[in-house]
């Protein structure tokens, strides 16, 4: 009768946890990284596409690892949203809203992130310029106001179901058992929600206006920064 | 106050039939509840269109809200008709039966894949053994007894499954009151020794991975069972079992 080892259960903790690690923190990371796009185009280009391509071993397993991932997780996810009859024009509780929502994100941010995986990474290795400059390439896309409210509902959407995820995540593996528990972790996690959130639309707002005398592809090479005509001087002597 | 009660009922005449909508008027008399004037109008069974019609069915019990017999969606809330008083209802009062389970003929519906809900979990104490359970009479303390009690109180009624977004006829879903149910006996003194099994048995399909914690459940519970803190639990529960089952051999 103990037929402990379910291929049922652990196919849903699996998913819980691919959706913290390695996607969830990924997620935390991608926003950081590219909020860091106000500091402009050389600094983007240079610091953070350069930096992780540099500072990253084993670059290409962690990325298939991370699709493969994003994938199994996505995949499942949606067996979870064929299961559910959303029932909130009848009932109106707040965590019935949260429910639903959390299968809404589901589907936006799997398609967003194909989406967004196609014309920012894939466009990488299909095209020289995009390699060569990422920022720019961005800075085009962003052209286009579809494209923000595309990146708003992308970036709104996937924070909300990591915040929310960390939510159910307290409840599913036994960690916030009771109300009160539940009612503070919520509290959190709406903070988590928030906090990336902004992070987010920092990013979109550093590609829009970066810093001053950075805003124009190459414009740094011409005229030059600071700390650029430092080691230009200092190669030279 | 209105000189009537007025009814909008939706009726089937069979399972394989399909629903149709009926409206009712009866004369106003204080202190009503749905199914007391159920009864008068299965005396009177005239549609408000003066046509005699086959009276209306439901079921009901024990006329006290402890059976769960009764329950309904009665203005589109799931509750037990037995406690659900005219006087507090919004008129015309629309009375549909349970969506969640198959229809036998109007307002009655059958509930039996809850009872076998209960049967798959094990939600009961063996006393029954070729062993002694234990000699004297268990002492529970009784703070944790008041606890438990709030979980004994569940009457299967349906009303948890009804609001339950991921309970319904597609979804192997056990539903929230059996999983109080398994959190109850797991904390018995004597059905705790049975605590793997029943775990075991919401560890599968249909078990407590295929709830969505939108807690409906405990918001329309009759009885106020802290349903929600049985799921948590036993999310605990199931966890620290998993932790066994896969390394502890």
């Amino acid at each position: 009768m103990a037929d402990s080892l379910n291929a049922h259960f652990l196919t849903r903790k699996i998913h819980s946890l691919l959706g913290l690690v390695p996607v969830g923190a990924f997620l935390v990371f991608h926003l950081w990284e590219n909020s860091q796009a106000r500091f402009g185009a050389e600094h983007f280009n240079e610091h953070v596409v350069e930096g992780i391509a540099v500072a990253l071993n084993y670059k290409v397993i962690v990325e298939l690892t991370l699709a493969c991932a994003i994938l199994a997780h996505g995949i499942y996810g949606l067996v979870i949203w064929w299961q559910s009859k959303p029932n909130i024009t009848q009932y109106h509780y707040g965590a019935n809203y949260r429910y639903y929502l959390q299968r809404v994100t589901s589907l936006t941010t799997f398609a967003f992130i194909i989406w967004h995986v196609y014309h920012t990474r894939i466009m990488v290795e299909l095209d020289e310029e995009v390699a060569r400059d990422l920022f720019t390439h961005m800075q085009r896309l962003y052209a286009d106001p579809w494209i923000i409210v595309l990146y708003v509902i992308g970036i709104v959407g996937a924070t909300f179901h990591l915040a929310n995820g960390l939510w159910l995540a307290g409840i599913t593996w036994g960690v916030t058992t009771h109300p009160r528990a539940q009612r503070i972790s919520a509290a959190a996690c709406g903070a988590v929600f928030l906090l990336l959130t902004t992070i987010g639309f920092h990013s979109i707002y550093g590609f829009k206006y970066p810093y001053e005398g950075e805003d124009q592809p190459g414009h740094a090479d011409v005229i030059g920064d600071p700390t650029a005509s430092d080691l230009d001087q200092h190669r030279s002597t | 106050m209105s000189s009537e009660i007025k009814f909008k009922i939706k009726r089937q005449d069979g399972p394989n039939n399909s629903p149709y909508w009926e409206e009712f008027a009866m004369p106003y008399a204080p202190s009503h509840n749905v199914v007391s004037a159920l009864m008068y109008l299965r005396e009177h069974p005239i549609n408000t269109r003066g046509e005699r019609v086959r009276p209306v069915v439901w079921d009901c019990n024990c006329m006290e809200e402890v059976c769960g017999a009764c329950t309904m969606l009665i203005n589109g809330v799931p509750k037990q008709s037995c406690a659900a008083l005219v006087d507090d209802l919004a008129q015309p009062i629309v009375l549909e039966p349970l969506t969640k389970f198959p229809v036998v003929r109007d307002l009655q519906v059958d509930r039996s894949r809850m009872f076998d809900a209960l049967r798959m979990t094990k939600a009961w104490v063996p006393i029954d053994g070729t062993y002694d359970i234990h000699v004297h009479a268990p002492i529970i303390d009784p703070k944790v007894q008041q606890e438990r009690y709030e979980f004994s109180r569940c009457m299967t009624c349906g009303c948890c499954m009804e609001a339950c977004p991921q309970y319904h006829p597609d979804s192997a879903f056990v539903g929230p009151a059996p999983l109080g149910q398994v959190y109850l006996h797991n904390a018995h003194p004597t059905g705790r020794f049975f605590r793997d099994d029943r775990l075991h048995s919401i560890m599968g399909e249909g078990g407590l991975t295929d709830c969505g914690n939108a807690q409906n459940c405990v918001q329309v519970c009759p009885k106020n069972i802290p349903l929600t803190t049985a799921i948590g639990g036993l999310g605990r529960q199931t966890t620290m079992q998993m932790f066994k089952d896969i390394f502890m051999k």
